[in-house]
């Protein structure tokens, strides 16, 4: 990269190093398109602020750096808000549960309506997980299902159910490990579309 | 002063508010890139924020759809990635202008009175 923005002093040329050394460590946790995209982004913005600042008679061009660095800000400032939005939108789109809890506790903060969007989400997760669960006991224990009861109501139990009938105790484990699949990659996908409209 | 100080740490919350809307204003004059927009903002509304921090944001817009960014590489100098506006994003500005013009009217009539 270095090719791209040519620096003439030897100085600058080290600050610039250093800078970029920086830059690269703090990008290092996003994956390579965006870390590149990123991280040329800033290196650029940095050239162009150092070359106007060194086209001032008084300036020279490590002095112009030094200068550009600071005017572009902490790093705290522009690189970790980059990082943590790009970082739960991308793991919590891959279902990654940590990334999903963090998406879930800071779209609970934004108003009434995302903390009701939120709750319905949080119930959908507790159900898919429920019913993974229940269908992976289903193989162990096959009176783990659903049971239809006489007087029409449904119910999700882990014992036989009197005056009921188990619904599919063959087919139980399989139709419930991949509904739950699909559905915990839908709710993921719905929330990482609700994370990227976060304010 | 006490005031100074409120107002001091008032203003740059103030102005760090108005940014997304700033950038899709001048947007809307034409595609642009993140130095030169850092300048133009410094240049036109005196608003003095870390240069760094319209990244966030622009990356914000973009994952909004408000504006899309392209790569050029031009024979002289480095590299620099273009935002435009997209059609989304001007029908967000339209609104954002609207409502901006509404609250500033209110504020206006306030401070008028009082």
């Amino acid at each position: 990269m270095n090719n791209m923005f040519p620096i003439q002093s030897k100085t600058a040329q080290q600050i610039w190093n250093n800078f970029d050394r920086e830059l690269i460590h703090k990008l290092k946790l996003l994956p390579e398109e965006e870390r590149t995209d990123i991280r040329l982004e800033i290196l650029s913005h940095l050239y162009e602020s150092t070359m106007d600042g060194a086209s001032e008679e008084t300036s020279t061009e490590d002095v112009s750096l030094i200068n550009a660095i600071e005017k572009l800000g902490s790093p705290e400032e522009y690189i970790e808000p980059l990082i943590a939005d790009i970082l739960i939108y991308q793991k919590a789109s891959k279902g990654h549960p940590v990334a999903i809890l963090q998406g879930l506790k800071s779209s609970a903060k934004k108003g009434f309506f995302h903390t009701l969007a939120t709750l319905i989400l949080g119930m959908g997760y507790f159900w898919v997980i429920m019913i993974f669960i229940m269908s992976v006991m289903h193989i162990i224990n096959p009176e783990i299902g659903i049971w239809y009861h006489d007087t029409g109501a449904i119910s999700l139990s882990f014992e036989a159910q009197p005056n009921a009938t188990q619904w599919q105790p063959e087919w139980f484990s399989l139709i419930g490990i991949f509904v739950s699949c699909l559905a915990y990659w839908g709710l993921s996908k719905v929330l990482s579309f609700f994370i990227a409209k976060l304010k | 002063m006490e005031s100074d100080k409120i107002i001091e740490r008032w203003v740059p919350q103030f102005r760090k508010g108005l940014l997304e809307f700033i950038i899709l204003l001048r947007l809307q004059q034409g595609s642009t890139y993140g130095y030169e927009l850092a300048i133009q903002i410094k240049d036109v509304t005196s608003i003095e924020v870390a240069e760094g921090t319209l990244y966030p944001l622009l990356n914000r817009l973009k994952r909004d759809g408000l504006v899309i960014s392209e790569w050029q590489t031009a024979e002289v100098g480095s590299p620099r990635k273009y935002y435009e506006i997209t059609h989304l994003g001007l029908e967000t500005l339209a609104k954002m202008k609207n409502t901006w013009t509404k609250t500033h009217n209110s504020i206006l009539n306030m401070v008028m009175q009082s």
